[in-house]
């Protein structure tokens, strides 16, 4: 391969004249690294700008979805919660049996203005009551009996984005300190971590040094070597830019002073400053809630809602919200029966909720029955990988069998 | 995995002939956080086996408790006691003062242990803690008594050379942990599975070695396992006295019965040394066939901890050459590594490297979740990193001390007197550096600090910036940009 400059993107030339020693090209001409062979061999169309966006906002620990969509009119969600039910009086109403928690407001305004789907009763076969398993069959869209080392996320990247994106952008972005399973395919893909408060902004004489130091392979590379090297050499040119687009950002909302809301407006100003990253992943938790529930979860919900509201509303002033889904999903909800502590245990189905401008709002599918045992737990009637293909599909414009290993029923909510 | 050792080969002990520097140098980045040339040289000189005696003592050295947890032990049932008989306003105001006063806590906590922790004496065991600690894990976010904490750790520390059931029968005892895992919570007649659970699926066996109503049964003989202001006690009007089934066996067991059930189990064997593996040796699977060798082997000594930690460490596996360098180390490591290589005092100052443990992803006495760090790659990602270099400069800048406020002040000066005072790295360590000619000097440098040969380009690289015709025109600025250098590139982020 030649390592004539003009061969390389244009990201590797802005990495080159990051130097302030002007390293530029001597650190090219005897080898070629890596990175450099594989961004060459693109089979497929690079991602572009302006192509639909999709966040992933993780409810870490588990969801309780029947104090989330409450079944307001069923006597049997009462004495399966003599404490912990919400009232009828009090639930902000969707349609005439189901409404939404009253800590809910935000994102009742928005199912109100059409903008928010809420899929119901959405888990999977044989489902896994372990935090670690459940995620993991999640974010890797796996059976329960199966186990995948890489992300439903990841395997989209390989097969509909294998080249790389317009200015080396990553292609998917965390709000989070680790790499989300979800993001981790087959081949290596360029993602990028930034902390709710943003990237820390420091000058860097050394750096000429490094970016020369770094490019070596490590001497009896491994894959972890390998790894920390592309991982160091990819931060270094994103650094830059991430952090002068956070910075020079003006949103166009209010959000909430939280670092749940901070994420999202992290991701607004990405989106805004025109990176073709097309995931975003963010978190907020943990709604692992055994003991004494009722506070937490209201506390969560309320952040959840308003930090989604304010998220929408900086998009759609900044004319951008045509071009993002938002997708909430959690490992499991939590059992009907509530336990002694005032809380719930590990359950299984639940509803998600997906918001966006092109979204068809509403409530789709059907609510859970609600004819269980103590101690039993709801029958999903939405396989979580169906709302997956839905998106694939029909948002991403992907390959939903590729991707999933098999056609999924998709639903109608895009 | 591709290993060429067999199941048989793998445990053996290394050959006296392959006591090189080399493993020496492995041996003590693995067991601790780095390796200065007195502990080689003392290690070569003692051999192997005698080396293996001291890291892992019989009696492991006590941590000596630090005094704001004392305070906070003595303090607690005076405050529950004033809490009790106030006002609601006043009760908000007094929850808000306890827990800032557990914060402070653990953070002079946090600072203790870095500093007990960072002594070549100590880092072996306090690693082994470390390990044992993000097996049976416990966090501040949800224990938000920071002495319950400490007093978990030190039942670790205390019982990490002893056998693994007992360690376990502890660790059901913790107060940290009742509360962590809901034991408190877990009655008669109103079970809450979550210790069951996850002692099974996380702390002994790992999932597919037990069913929902080995869990089920489980969590009822766990009930009455209680604690108050940091004391357990057992609860005999709370306990499940009726029959359980687990794992085939129907009796009127307790929690201590169901733990010897739990190590009756093949699995028992060989999960705890696959949590151990990925702790020190790789982020990949050793095969069944090996772990079911060392397994056995571990269960015929009644699961002694000391045993399994003398007899992996001192096995033909663990000093296999695929496996030496190519670590990638935790933030702890990485952080305390670079205070052994300069040899200096972890300063008193815990808001100061807080926040860096925070963004490397690793908050000390704070996992994520019951399942702990995952470690290896997941350290790494690009905010991760930048954090790492953060940090590692941080240890080069001069200390201002007009900028710390009274409290910290008055604890620098205590640590002083103390005979704590290298907290950053100055002109004096690097000088020996300055006074070699570049070539020679880069040789030396690289030798200390890195754990692998560096690659020869690397070397001519940091020759080239100490060379006398390289910016800054000051000889010890060069060392100092050079080294800092070293500390953030990948070669210096594994071990």
């Amino acid at each position: 391969m030649k390592n004539h400059p003009n061969f390389l993107p244009s990201s590797r030339r802005e990495f080159l004249t990051m130097s302030a020693k002007g390293i530029g090209l001597l650190a090219f001409t005897h080898y070629a690294p890596s990175f450099l062979v594989s961004s060459a061999r693109a089979e497929v169309p690079a991602p572009r700008k302006d192509m639909p966006i999709l966040v992933i906002v993780q409810l870490a620990g588990g969801n309780d979805g029947l104090n989330t969509v409450v079944p307001f009119e069923d006597d049997r969600y009462y004495r399966l919660r003599p404490s912990l039910a919400v009232s009828k009086d009090k639930v902000l109403r969707l349609d005439d049996h189901l409404g939404l928690n009253p800590a809910c407001a935000g994102l009742h305004r928005l199912a109100q203005e059409g903008k928010l789907a809420i899929i119901q009763n959405v888990g999977y076969p044989n489902p896994n009551r372990s935090h670690f398993r459940s995620t993991d069959i999640w974010e890797t869209a796996s059976e329960s009996n199966e186990f995948v080392s890489t992300g439903f996320v990841g395997r989209y990247f390989d097969n509909c984005c294998g080249g790389a994106p317009a200015g080396n952008d990553p292609l998917g972005v965390h709000l989070t300190g680790e790499v989300p399973e979800i993001f981790l395919g087959d081949r290596e893909h360029e993602t990028f971590g930034v902390l709710p408060y943003g990237n820390l902004n420091r000058r860097n004489e050394n750096l000429g040094l490094l970016e020369k130091l770094v490019q070596q392979p490590v001497a009896g590379e491994n894959e972890s070597a390998s790894y920390l090297r592309h991982t160091m050499m990819d931060t270094l040119v994103t650094e830059r830019k991430v952090a002068d687009l956070l910075s020079r950002y003006q949103p166009a909302a209010e959000y909430p002073r939280n670092a749940f809301a901070a994420e999202l407006r992290n991701v607004a100003a990405l989106i805004a400053g025109g990176l073709s990253t097309r995931v975003y992943f963010v978190s907020l938790g943990s709604f692992d809630t055994h003991v004494n529930q009722q506070g937490r979860h209201e506390q969560l919900l309320t952040t959840l809602g308003d930090g989604l509201s304010a998220f929408q509303k900086d998009l759609e002033a900044h004319q951008l919200a045509g071009q993002v889904l938002a997708m909430t999903f959690s490992e499991f909800g939590r059992r009907p029966m509530e336990n002694d502590g005032k809380g719930t245990d590990h359950g299984t189905a639940a509803p998600l909720f997906v918001m966006g401008a092109k979204v068809k709002g509403g409530l789709h599918g059907t609510a859970p029955d609600l004819s269980v045992d103590r101690n039993q737990d709801l029958t999903y009637s939405v396989d979580f990988r169906q709302v997956y293909a839905t998106v694939i599909d029909r948002w991403l414009a992907g390959d939903s069998a590729a991707v999933l290993g098999r056609k999924f029923e998709p639903l109608g909510f895009i | 995995m591709k290993l060429t050792l067999t199941p048989s080969e793998a445990w053996q002990p290394l050959p006296v002939d392959e006591w090189d520097e080399a493993a020496a140098l492995h041996l003590l980045r693995r067991t601790g956080w780095s390796a200065q040339t007195p502990e080689v040289d003392r290690a070569l000189a003692d051999g192997l086996d005698v080396t293996l005696q001291r890291l892992f003592p019989a009696t492991p050295p006590a941590m000596r408790t630090p005094p704001s947890i004392v305070a906070l032990e003595e303090d607690t049932p005076e405050f529950a006691a004033k809490i009790r008989a106030a006002a609601p306003a006043e009760r908000r105001e007094l929850y808000q003062q306890a827990r800032e006063r557990s914060r402070n806590a653990l953070l002079d906590l946090t600072a203790q242990w870095l500093q007990h922790a960072s002594r070549p004496e100590f880092a072996a065991v306090e690693k082994w803690t470390l390990f044992l600690g993000n097996v049976y894990v416990v966090a501040a976010r949800k224990v938000q008594n920071s002495a319950l904490l400490y007093r978990h750790q030190d039942m670790l520390r205390r019982n990490c050379t002893g056998t693994a059931p007992d360690l376990t029968k502890a660790v059901l005892r913790s107060p940290a942990m009742i509360n962590y895992l809901d034991l408190q919570q877990n009655r008669n007649g109103a079970p809450n599975e979550n210790f069951a659970r996850e002692l099974m699926e996380l702390f002994t066996l790992g999932i597919g070695h037990y069913t929902e109503n080995d869990i089920k049964d489980a969590a009822r003989a766990f009930t009455g396992y209680v604690q108050r202001f940091g004391d357990y006690r057992f609860e005999p009007r709370l306990h499940d006295h009726s029959p359980k089934t687990i794992f085939g066996h129907t009796g009127n067991f307790d929690g201590d019965n169901v733990i010897d059930l739990i190590y009756a189990q093949k699995a028992a064997g060989t999960h705890l040394p696959a949590l151990l593996t990925r702790f020190y040796l790789t982020d990949e699977t050793l095969p069944d066939g090996h772990l079911d060798a060392l397994g056995d082997w571990w269960r015929a000594t009644g699961f002694d901890l000391r045993q399994l930690a003398q007899r992996y460490f001192s096995s033909r596996l663990f000093f296999a050459p695929q496996f030496r360098g190519g670590y990638i180390k935790s933030p702890v490591q990485f952080f305390l590594g670079l205070v052994q290589d300069f040899s200096l005092d972890v300063p008193p100052l815990p808001r100061r490297f807080e926040p860096a443990f925070r963004q490397m992803g690793q908050v000390l006495y704070d996992p994520p979740n019951v399942r702990g760090w995952v470690g290896g790659r997941e350290w790494i990602s690009s905010t991760t990193i930048e954090a790492r270099r953060v940090l590692a400069r941080a240890f080069f800048q001069p200390f201002d001390e007009t900028r710390l406020n009274a409290d910290e002040q008055r604890t620098v000066a205590a640590a002083r007197a103390a005979g704590e005072k290298a907290f950053t790295v100055t002109d004096n360590t690097l000088q020996p550096y300055a006074a070699l000619n570049p070539d020679d000097a880069a040789a030396r440098l690289l030798r200390q600090l890195l754990s692998l040969p560096a690659s020869e380009a690397y070397r001519r690289a940091i020759g080239a910036a100490l060379a006398s015709d390289g910016k800054p025109a000051r000889p010890l600025a060069r060392v100092r940009d050079a080294v800092v250098t070293v500390l953030e590139t990948p070669e210096y982020q594994l071990c």
